[in-house]
């Protein structure tokens, strides 16, 4: 029973760092309706970036945040400007931005196989960082410390950017876009912009998600795939632009993954993942906390 | 010659060249490469079906193609179904699995259909490799199923030479051509279009739209099971990774959007240009620079999505039209 506790613990934890990284993708998808088919490579990139400023510096793992997560949200404010918004702009009297989405998909495979090129496919991970393999006793039970970490940073992320969309202007002038892209641009909201600050925003999350990850998972090229398809599957969970449903999502997931392998075969979790996740896209598609409109 | 007879004329000369192509190309290596075009081809031409003319974006082909690869390969190494047969079933099966997946998830929005045909497909992939046997038939999960080589001959459709296998496939995608240019021009094709365009208003008019998705997923999923068979009859082997690949699907979709969604002839030309590029990048630069044709088909796809967002098909139709009116000395009739 104990052990079942502490896998739930562990999971939730670990969970809370996928809703992390998911967090950037489902506000992306709020915006500009596309779903971000590159964001598992963005949060690969994010760690690569994490892993070189803490290896060359020697510095704490988490102050690689000051660097992260400003490089990241530079990096994805110009990959919208440059590469998806004319994209967008010669698909903009269609409905179902299915191009965009698509070329999200080319920029994944750039993104991964250049890393691939540059750095090669070897894992890379932080061996003499304090926080690695690092544990917290509570009673017999083992509680994994930088993931207890990523739980604050994911919890306080979260919160800081509910704040930021319901509390400053500019998270005013995103949510209009959101809703209702042409009735914004008529109150002056210029869209486009917009679009490349909530790439860039997304983006940075993926570095905070990052720096999180950096101290106990390893870092290789591929690393982004495994997050991918989880972080679709969450942000449907949570429901598709639904900022508190993307922590709520990666949570339940976390479970899934750390408490279903006691009662069963590891292998078969996946399984039971993207079960759930067809019966909640079935069952009621706009999500856990998903508003329900257009889409 | 006039205008007409050239433009009756040409595709004859072009089917003339790729019939006698296994002439001229005595390497094994080229033939290859070219019967995986046709295969992608022929992939992306069902696929366009679904993702081409009803306007929704599936990314999960590749669960049907899988099926259609274990079907055929199950009942002839266990039963000795001849895998002709065997592909039928194997179409069969997946059309039913097409109008399943079709009936719910045709209702949802873009975004929701590519997910959740992206989880069908995975989720196949994931029981595949989970399951050992499945009631009397074997999967062998994770492994996989070998053909032995054994018995060639056309009744086996197993070849000790690619030839036969270029022939096959020509065939097929003739065959599909055919085939989705004449649902273009037919009543489904204006179903579909309409209900891709503007659902709201072709359901106004009283199309029933979400039927013509489904008669269309149907049929897409049916032919893009027939591939199945003829890839695990041409590799010999097939596994859960390589039957039910996400790449597979993907990359579907990446020749469709390159050469033209929606239009005939635009899987073959995305086709004729991806499918050598990745395997040319592969051979020469396969050991020292891995990866660099996935670069490649990024790079591509976001130059052709930015310059020509109809894709390559447009400019390219163009320009026969064009060479068309210089060789015949005439306008075409406006």
């Amino acid at each position: 029973m104990l052990y079942i506790i502490e896998d739930a613990i562990n999971g939730i934890l670990m969970g809370s760092i996928y809703g992390l990284a998911a967090l950037g993708l489902t506000l992306i998808f709020g915006v500009l309706k596309v779903i971000n088919f590159a964001h598992g490579s963005l949060l690969m990139v994010s760690m690569y970036v994490a892993y070189w400023a803490v290896t060359l510096t020697g510095l704490h793992p988490y102050i690689a945040l000051v660097l992260v997560v400003p490089v990241m949200f530079i990096f994805g404010y110009l990959l919208q400007d440059i590469v998806i918004k004319p994209i967008f702009k010669a698909e903009k009297n269609v409905r179902e931005p299915i191009t965009v989405i698509i070329v999200t998909t080319g920029v994944w495979y750039i993104l991964d196989n250049l890393t691939l090129l540059i750095f090669g496919p070897q894992y890379r991970n932080l061996e003499a960082n304090p926080l690695r393999g690092k544990m917290l006793e509570l009673g017999e039970m083992l509680i994994s410390v930088p993931k207890l970490w990523g739980f604050g940073a994911a919890v306080l992320t979260t919160l800081a950017i509910h704040l930021f969309l319901q509390r400053t202007a500019t998270g005013r002038a995103i949510r209009a876009t959101s809703l209702d892209r042409e009735a914004a641009s008529l109150m002056g909201i210029n869209a486009y912009k917009i679009y490349n600050l909530a790439f860039g925003i997304g983006t940075a999350i993926a570095g905070v998600a990052a720096v999180a990850l950096v101290p106990f998972y390893n870092v290789f090229p591929t690393v982004g795939v495994l997050f991918d398809i989880k972080c679709f599957i969450i942000v449907v969970l949570g429901g598709l632009g639904s900022i508190g449903g993307a922590l709520l999502g990666g949570i339940i997931i976390g479970l899934i993954e750390s408490v279903a392998p006691q009662f069963m075969a590891a292998t078969w979790t996946e399984a039971i993942v993207y079960g759930l996740f067809l019966l909640v896209l079935f069952v009621k598609p706009s999500g856990i906390f998903g508003v329900k409109h257009d889409w | 010659m006039t205008r007409n007879t050239l433009q009756r004329l040409l595709p004859l000369a072009l089917l003339a060249t790729v019939l006698c192509l296994p002439l001229a190309v005595r390497s094994a290596t080229y033939l290859h490469i070219m019967i995986l075009v046709y295969l992608y081809a022929y992939l992306t031409t069902s696929w366009n079906l679904v993702g081409g003319f009803a306007g929704v974006l599936p990314l999960g082909h590749a669960a049907f193609f899988g099926i259609g690869a274990y079907t055929s390969t199950i009942l002839s190494l266990q039963y000795g179904i001849s895998p002709w047969l065997g592909m039928l079933v194997g179409g069969v099966i997946a059309a039913a699995v097409g109008v399943l997946i079709g009936l719910p998830t045709f209702k949802m929005r873009g975004a929701y259909f590519a997910l959740a045909t992206i989880a069908f497909a995975e989720g196949f992939r994931v029981m595949v490799e989970n399951i050992d046997k499945l009631g009397p038939f074997a999967l062998n999960g994770p492994r996989g199923l070998q053909i032995p080589p054994l018995n060639f001959g056309l009744a086996e459709m197993m070849f000790s030479g690619k030839e036969p296998y270029y022939y096959i496939i020509l065939i097929m995608l003739v065959a599909v051509l055919l085939l989705t240019s004449f649902i273009s021009r037919s009543k489904l094709g204006y179903y579909l279009n309409a209900g891709g365009e503007e659902p709201e208003a072709a359901m106004a008019l009283g199309i029933n739209v979400a039927r013509a998705k489904v008669i269309a997923m149907a049929m897409s999923s049916f032919l893009t099971a027939l591939a199945g068979t003829f890839y695990a009859q041409l590799n010999l082997y097939i596994h859960p990774k390589s039957a039910f690949s996400l790449d597979l699907s993907f990359e579907i979709a990446f020749i469709a959007l390159i050469g033209g969604r929606g239009s005939i002839v635009g899987p073959v030309l995305g086709a004729l240009l991806l499918r050598p590029v990745s395997d040319f990048s592969r051979i020469y630069f396969g050991d020292t620079l891995p990866g660099m044709h996935l670069i490649i088909f990024g790079v591509i796809l976001i130059l052709v999505m930015t310059f020509q967002p109809r894709g390559l098909q447009e400019p390219l139709t163009r320009l026969y039209e064009r060479l068309l009116d210089r060789l015949s000395g005439e306008r075409r009739a406006a």
